[in-house]
């Protein structure tokens, strides 16, 4: 049951990824890159953009999932090595958002300082998630996708009005240095790239889909520089302070006046796609310890990791700063490797096992596959084959003698 | 299993062994030449007065049979049967068919003369309508399932009974469109019905838990209607109907949240009106659940959701109230709880003073005493009225909305957005007979979005529900439109 559709790939970078750089990762980019934080966020973003289209040409070149492609190459134990550290990996990576989501919650939901206790239900939600496997991830890329595009629309079209787009200007001010600075330290927020490659094998690859997939992930990135630009025309130079952009770009709204903080509403509705966002690299990472270890039940690793967040989030309650300039310093290695690196390597991989012939494990190759998926009329003439491959010989004498009959006939 | 001989005397002796009970009584009589006859039958729901007139009237008139087929001749009866042991005839005898022994006759005769006092079809009370049929399905299974033929009338339309209840021996029947409904999902039904062995089937309801995959949860996992012109509609769309004997509802598989959202009503009226009604209907679940709870969150947590002059109202209104708002919330919406479970239970002739109490008593003198808010009173009212624009929901609605009060209450905003959280993941993975729970929205089925809270033109539903899996896909071919369409 774990399967997805290519259209829910589609949704998730359209409309849920990009809830993760809304949060704190405007201001700490307008930190680096000033008034050229759009360009600093396009290079990430076209970085971004390369793997994820390197990850979708390996799904037009097989069917195998990332963990078949490894054991193909080097043998099951590094295949489980490799996953075990990708889990390492998702989990390390989930630390800063559960930060950020937790200061955000708590800064941003309450009038008073409440308790982090507060926090904590989140890895409750976050446990049933992980358990439930990637059919959730799917499905939930299709509920979240109206909410986010209603919510940001009317949160943006609120906000532009009070926008000075003219702040950007002039481009290039904070230097090449700045710019790509930028991009290098926001490295934390551009890890889902990884996750296309994580979903190999469990999708459907369909006619296009390369340019679908990077169609709405472009989407989605253009979706963040509007937010970003938006942003640095209301705030400017006070951008860097202004933690949490979605909670206070509408709120010079006029419409504040008569129906109060009537934008707080599309905020929270953000905020339950950001809440999906965030279980996102955890189910990921329970995926990748069951891919390793297939006889565990889903709720030990589900129990565990969440557990182990959630102490950790305990642990850095109050470190969020230093935790952020780790990640930004010096962790960015970790994030090279894993979310870009990986992927592109992944290319190379051995597509199919040792010694069967260039045959997947069912005897058919991708591109023949992708030959007979191509259109619906393709689709309709490959069951049709499938039909008669499997009707039974008697079955097809049946079908052929009125021909004979009529033949003779005229 | 005891053979019944030729002699009636020890055929009823050995009937009797069985059905010891004192409402199985014995009409005996005899034939013209004399030999004797008699009919077992249980009384209260045998026809007395047939089993006099066409039984014991023509055989006292003629010669006595020699063989079953030459008295079933002498019988003007649609309905025979033929019992040769005695556990078959005790059964038919329960059923309401009394058994016939006549002397020399090896065997019994088993006659259709069953009568169960039925109340007559009338208008469901839970699904009332301005426009469309009025028919309700009632408690006798037969009469069902003949409503349901008079609306289909094609051989496809197929009626599988069985018995389930150890004494009970509740008819259930499975209903569904030969070469329309997906095959196995009534190869599943059938098999969840026919490994059920419980003591008796007051209600549908017993099945549906049998046939609930997950029989436990809070959201409802089978259809149900207690209308016959909903209960075809949905049989045409692929689905797997059960009538059970007893009771006026009828069940339907797969089932899908969306359907809540649709009335019987929509169908008759134009595609927009329909539409704004579905949008109306998910409003107000939408208020009926999160109003209370953002009250109390907004109170507690977050000020700033309330427009100023809303805020100094409110805060005017909850002056001096000792209750914090969750606990005012809480205690009211459970006073709302009790008003409603009053009302359904009580004689309507109670029904006008439970108002007086209810409106005056509990609601105006518990503001003017400083119990209670009248903003919360009003939310609570709102939020009640709410939820009853989808009757089947409202059982679900009413504890999910104390779950939100709860969780508002002590987490606030951000514990009403992870419950939110995860009640959507329960119904994202909550899948039925092969039919995710949220379809068409998740996962995303476009085609199906025409019929759902969405209501398209008669013309647009022209395939059945692609969730439903069925055979056959076209449910609709209008030539003339298809002419017209060409002409441009």
């Amino acid at each position: 049951m774990d399967k997805l559709k290519l259209r829910q790939i589609c949704f998730l970078f359209a409309a849920v990824l990009p809830v993760t750089k809304l949060i704190i990762y405007p201001s700490t980019l307008s930190y680096y890159a000033k008034n050229d934080l759009l360009l600093s966020a396009a290079v990430s973003f076209l970085a971004e953009g390369v793997v994820v289209a390197a990850v979708m040409l390996l799904a037009r070149r097989t069917r195998c999932t990332l963990y078949d492609l490894l054991q193909n190459t080097f043998g099951q134990v590094t295949a489980k090595v490799v996953y075990l550290l990708l889990a390492a990996f998702l989990f390390f990576s989930s630390l800063l958002p559960a930060l950020e989501q937790k200061n955000f919650v708590t800064q941003i939901l309450y009038e008073n300082v409440p308790s982090y206790l507060s926090f904590t239900p989140f890895f409750a939600v976050c446990c049933f998630a992980c358990v439930k496997g990637f059919k959730t991830v799917g499905r939930m890329a299709d509920v979240a996708m109206p909410i986010f595009a209603i919510a940001f629309a009317v949160l943006i079209l609120l906000a532009v009005p009070h926008a000075d787009f003219g702040a950007l200007q002039p481009t290039g001010a904070a230097g090449a240095r700045g710019i790509f600075s930028g991009s290098l330290f926001g490295l934390p927020w551009f890890s889902e790239c990884l996750y296309p490659l994580l979903f190999l094998g469990h999708f459907g690859y369909e006619k296009g889909g390369l340019w679908k997939v990077l169609l709405s992930f472009f989407i989605g990135a253009g979706a963040v520089l509007l937010l970003l630009a938006v942003f640095y025309g209301i705030f400017e130079d006070l951008s860097i302070l202004t933690q949490y952009p979605l909670a206070h770009i509408a709120k010079y709204s006029t419409a504040g006046t008569t129906l109060g903080r009537v934008d707080f509403f599309f905020v929270f509705a953000l905020t339950l796609v950001y809440i999906f966002c965030l279980c996102l690299p955890l189910q990921l990472c329970v995926h990748c310890i069951r891919k390793a270890f297939p006889r565990l039940a889903p709720l030990l690793p589900a129990l565990a990791v969440n557990a182990a967040l959630l102490a950790l989030t305990v642990l850095f309650n109050y470190s969020f700063n230093a935790v952020q300039t780790f990640y930004m310093r010096y962790a960015f290695p970790v994030f090279l490797l894993f979310s870009y690196a990986l992927p592109l390597c992944s290319l190379l991989l051995r597509k199919t096992p040792r010694g069967e012939g260039g045959r997947e494990p069912d005897g058919q190759t991708a591109r023949h596959e992708r030959r007979r998926t191509r259109s619906p009329r393709a689709k309709e003439r490959a069951r049709r084959r499938q039909q008669e491959e499997h009707t039974p010989p008697q079955a097809k004498e049946r079908v052929r003698i009125p021909r004979a009959r009529r033949k003779e006939g005229a | 299993m005891k053979k019944l001989g030729a002699k009636p005397e020890e055929n009823i002796s050995a009937v009797k062994a069985v059905l010891a009970a004192e409402d199985v009584l014995v009409y005996r009589f005899k034939t013209g030449d004399g030999r004797a006859c008699a009919a077992v039958y249980a009384d209260g729901i045998t026809d007395k007065e047939l089993l006099g007139e066409l039984v014991a009237k023509p055989l006292s008139l003629a010669k006595a049979p020699k063989s079953r087929e030459e008295a079933k001749k002498l019988l003007y009866f649609p309905e025979l049967k033929d019992a040769d042991d005695a556990e078959s005839a005790c059964n038919e005898i329960l059923a309401g068919n009394p058994a016939l022994f006549i002397e020399g006759v090896a065997g019994a005769i088993v006659l259709g003369t069953k009568k169960i006092a039925v109340r007559a079809i009338a208008e469901p009370q839970t699904a009332i309508t301005v426009k469309g049929p009025r028919e309700g399905f009632i408690e006798d299974l037969k009469t069902n399932m003949g409503l349901v033929r008079r609306r289909l009338k094609t051989p496809a339309l197929r009626l599988e009974t069985s018995e389930v209840g150890k004494y009970s021996r509740t008819a259930v029947s499975v209903v569904y469109l030969d070469g329309i409904t997906d095959a196995h999902i009534v190869q599943q039904v059938k098999e969840r019905i026919a490994a059920v062995e419980i003591d008796g089937v007051p209600d549908s309801s017993y099945i549906a838990q049998f046939l609930a995959k997950k029989p436990y949860s809070l959201f409802k996992q089978v259809g149900t209607t207690e209308k016959p012109d909903i209960f075809c509609a949905k049989l045409l769309e692929g689905r797997v109907g059960v009538l059970v004997d007893g009771s006026p509802i009828a069940l339907t598989l797969p089932y899908l949240l969306v359907e809540d959202f649709q009335s019987a009503q929509d169908y008759f009226v134009s595609p927009y009106r329909a539409t704004i009604s579905r949008f109306l209907r998910l409003a107000a679940v939408c208020i009926a659940l999160f109003l209370p709870a953002f009250y109390v969150a907004a109170q507690l947590f977050k000020l700033q959701i309330l427009p100023f002059a809303l805020l100094l109202t409110v805060s005017g209104g909850i002056q001096g109230i000792p209750l914090s708002p969750s606990l005012e919330l809480f205690f009211l919406l459970v006073v709302l709880e009790i008003l409603i479970e009053a009302s359904v239970r009580m004689p309507k002739y109670v029904a006008l003073a439970l108002s007086v109490i209810g409106a005056l008593v509990l609601g105006d003198t518990a503001v003017k005493a400083g119990l209670v808010s009248s903003p919360a009173i009003i939310i609570v009212a709102l939020s009640g009225i709410a939820a009853y624009t989808v009757p089947d929901l409202t059982g679900t609605l009413s504890v999910v909305r104390i779950a939100y009060v709860v969780v508002a209450g002590s987490i606030g905003t951000y514990g009403v957005l992870l419950l939110t959280a995860l009640v959507l993941y329960y119904l994202l993975s909550s899948d039925e007979y092969g039919a995710p729970l949220l379809a068409p929205f998740s996962p995303l089925v476009r085609r199906d979005l025409k019929d759902s809270l969405l209501k398209a033109d008669i013309y647009a539903l022209r395939r059945r529900p692609a969730v439903l899996h069925s055979k056959n896909r076209t449910r609709l071919r209008v030539k003339n439109k298809e002419k017209e369409s060409e002409n441009g």
